[in-house]
């Protein structure tokens, strides 16, 4: 069973991230009033926004599904607090460091810091290797955590038995939790994209100190950066489907899922897929390999089957005609897979050549991702958060205010995320920080967006103050209960 | 194709929202012996026959339509050199000298004949996006430096089309933009 110490870096965790959290919607907001003339901020200010808010909200929703498979996964093995100590302190560092090097500095090449950005200096000199070095710094502190978890796990569980090969089989003898094959499939994958990671910031380090005798190749480092950048964002979602595989049956009263031969060969491919789906990104850079291309886009297509067929069918099976208990918390969790489905209608919509050819880079590209983040993993991770919060609480109100929760986050988020797609579909492109005179809807589009995302951030505001309340209770609690 | 493609995306959206809320609704109804689906290995295994089956179909059919097999067989009538720098586009019939770049003011073409556009970047990445008059994005590659993206494209219309820049590339990308008139 979990300790007391692992409860309460628990709780620092949620305060920390829903926290952050807040200000970062509120960096939203901002960008979309700046969009819709409301506010007039510099362009280098708005891009500085927007630099800060991809990367903050990559980290902070990474680390709260790190944080749910953390306290969860003592339920079958012993954690190393250590090592989410560490992620801890380099999660926090890395992010003082990046909202320094963006505010201070003034840097604004982006979250996805597209080579050779970062080298053509529009900012303070030393903005771009403090950038650089926060998420090395971020890196560092989650592949610890992600290696130190992946040991902790294979000293249990064989590496076959971790990714339930044995399942393949008729009759197993051991059963594979599907916590435990969720959290190994998604933490190779993690190590993975982050040693990515390491080779790409090598890589600038490299060109950074050579004085101009060294050049990297634009097409590789691209390839390196989606290869790290899509793949974090996605696994970041796989954290919260483990946390759902452990905790929607248990909190709704049906029986605890079992691994069998196919939940095993969806998660076995799933990782396949995940790591080769990147290419997407890369359609309009027609000198990419065009096998590359059309790997992009199978892969892409084939990442949405199992995650269909095994994730979201055994969800809705879970609830169909069954006296399943509601609360908040599978609440959240159901409502979170229905806005990772539609999310995934958008992406697949998109990873189709033929289709992104007209799409890529316009605003459909964030009205699909922010899909199945604001309405798909916020709302898992926020299951946990309530769910872990009402653990060692004395109170029985647990579920006040959920209508009024629910409402608010449903019609903030569709009417903020409408008007995504809605630009999308007239071409808008994404990233300005100004529209032209060519598209009269943008600005009302993104006054509209910056009121419903404003009803959003009450939902969360209130979540914060419910949840962070219990955890500092729990933060401070001398007690074992 | 962008107003089929929204159409399409909130008819499946919509599909799927009431599929929860049916299911949702179906256990709020359900009696403490209720079991849910009798079978649902085998409504699983149809569920995902099908999915593959529709996916199948989608990519056997748009892969091949794909923009780098756009006009794969025919010969463009003119060679536009695109030369994309922070904040411009440099365009010219001309290849452009990296070490003193220089576009042509004004850039003609015909309509309804294939033109090729071969882009590249001389500092950092770019987007190099044609709008047409109604401002509708219909072609896009990347400028990208070290590398010349070739896009292949016959304008219907005559009229003037805009360029815009659809990759972030710096404080001024919102404004970095050029224009084609096609006659």
């Amino acid at each position: 069973m979990e300790t007391i110490k692992l409860r309460k870096i628990t709780s620092l965790w949620i305060i920390t991230v829903l926290f952050l959290f807040i200000v970062n919607i509120v960096l939203g907001i901002i960008m979309r009033l700046n969009q819709g003339e409301i506010l007039h901020e510099q362009p280098a200010t708005f891009y500085a926004h927007m630099t800060t808010h991809g990367l903050t909200q990559i980290g902070i929703w990474f680390v709260a599904g790190m944080t749910g498979i953390n306290y969860l996964m003592e339920r079958y093995l012993k954690t190393s607090y250590l090592a989410n100590v560490v992620a801890m302190v380099l999660t926090v560092t890395g992010i003082l460091m990046l909202w320094t090097s963006t505010y201070i500095g003034n840097f604004h090449a982006g979250w996805t810091f597209l080579y050779p950005l970062p080298l053509k200096i529009m900012w303070a000199k030393w903005a771009t290797p403090l950038f650089l070095g926060s998420i090395l710094v971020m890196g560092v502190g989650w592949l610890t955590w992600s290696v130190s978890m992946m040991t902790q796990i294979l000293k249990k569980y064989p590496l076959t038995k971790a990714l339930a090969w044995q399942h393949f089989r008729k009759n197993p003898t051991i059963q594979t939790p599907p916590f435990i094959l969720i959290s190994m499939i998604t933490l190779i994958g993690i190590i993975t994209c982050l040693l990515g990671a390491v080779l790409l910031l090598a890589m600038y380090a490299a060109e950074y100190f050579s004085n101009g005798a060294f050049v990297n190749d634009a097409l590789l480092m691209k390839n390196l950066t989606y290869f790290f950048g899509h793949t974090i964002a996605n696994e970041m979602l796989y954290l919260g489907l483990a946390v759902i595989y452990e905790l929607f049956p248990e909190v709704g009263g049906r029986p605890k899922w079992k691994a069998t031969w196919y939940v095993a060969l969806a998660w076995n491919c799933t990782l396949v897929f995940i790591l080769t789906a990147f290419f997407h990104h890369l359609y309009m850079d027609f000198v990419q390999p065009v096998g590359f291309q059309i790997v992009g886009q199978i892969a892409s297509y084939m990442a949405s089957l199992p995650a269909a067929g095994v994730t979201v069918f055994s969800v809705l099976v879970a609830v169909y005609r069954t006296s399943i208990k509601w609360s908040l918390t599978n609440l959240l969790f159901f409502i979170g897979v229905a806005g990772w489905v539609i999310g995934g209608l958008g992406a697949v919509i998109d990873v189709t050549i033929t289709n992104n050819f007209v799409l890529h880079n316009t605003l459909w590209v964030p009205a699909h991702f922010h899909t199945y983040n604001a309405l798909g993993n916020v709302l898992f991770s926020l299951a946990f958060f309530h769910w872990f919060s009402i653990q060692f609480s004395e109170k029985t109100d647990f579920e006040k205010l959920t209508k009024l929760k629910l409402t608010l986050l449903l019609i903030g988020g569709i009417g903020f995320l409408l008007a995504f797609y809605i630009g999308g579909a007239e071409s808008m492109p994404r990233r300005y920080s100004n529209y032209p005179a060519e598209f009269p809807m943008a600005a009302p589009l993104a006054i509209g967006a910056a009121v419903f995302a404003t009803i959003y951030l009450a939902a969360i505001l209130i979540f914060f103050f419910q949840i962070s309340k219990r955890c500092l209770n729990i933060l401070f609690s001398s007690s074992s209960h | 194709m962008q107003n089929s493609i929204l159409i399409l995306f909130l008819v499946l959206a919509g599909m799927s929202a009431l599929v929860f809320t049916f299911v949702y609704l179906s256990s709020k109804k359900a009696g403490k012996d209720e079991q849910g689906i009798p079978n649902p290995l085998k409504t699983r295994f149809w569920f995902l026959l099908i999915l593959f089956v529709i996916l199948g179909i989608f990519a056997s059919v748009t892969i091949p339509r794909s923009p780098y097999f756009l006009f794969a067989d025919e010969t463009p009538v003119r060679v536009i050199h695109v030369s994309a720098m922070q904040f411009a586009f440099l365009m010219s019939d001309k290849a452009i000298d990296p070490k003193n770049p220089v576009g042509e003011a004004s850039i003609e073409l015909p309509a309804n004949k294939l033109v090729e556009f071969r882009v590249t970047s001389l500092d950092v990445n770019h987007g190099f996006a044609i709008y047409d008059q109604s401002n509708r994005l219909i072609a896009q590659t990347q400028a990208m430096p070290g590398y010349v993206n070739r896009l292949r494209w016959k304008f219907k219309e005559p009229g003037n089309y805009t360029i815009l820049c659809l990759e972030y590339c710096g404080m001024a990308h919102q404004v970095m933009r050029a224009s084609l008139t096609i006659k």
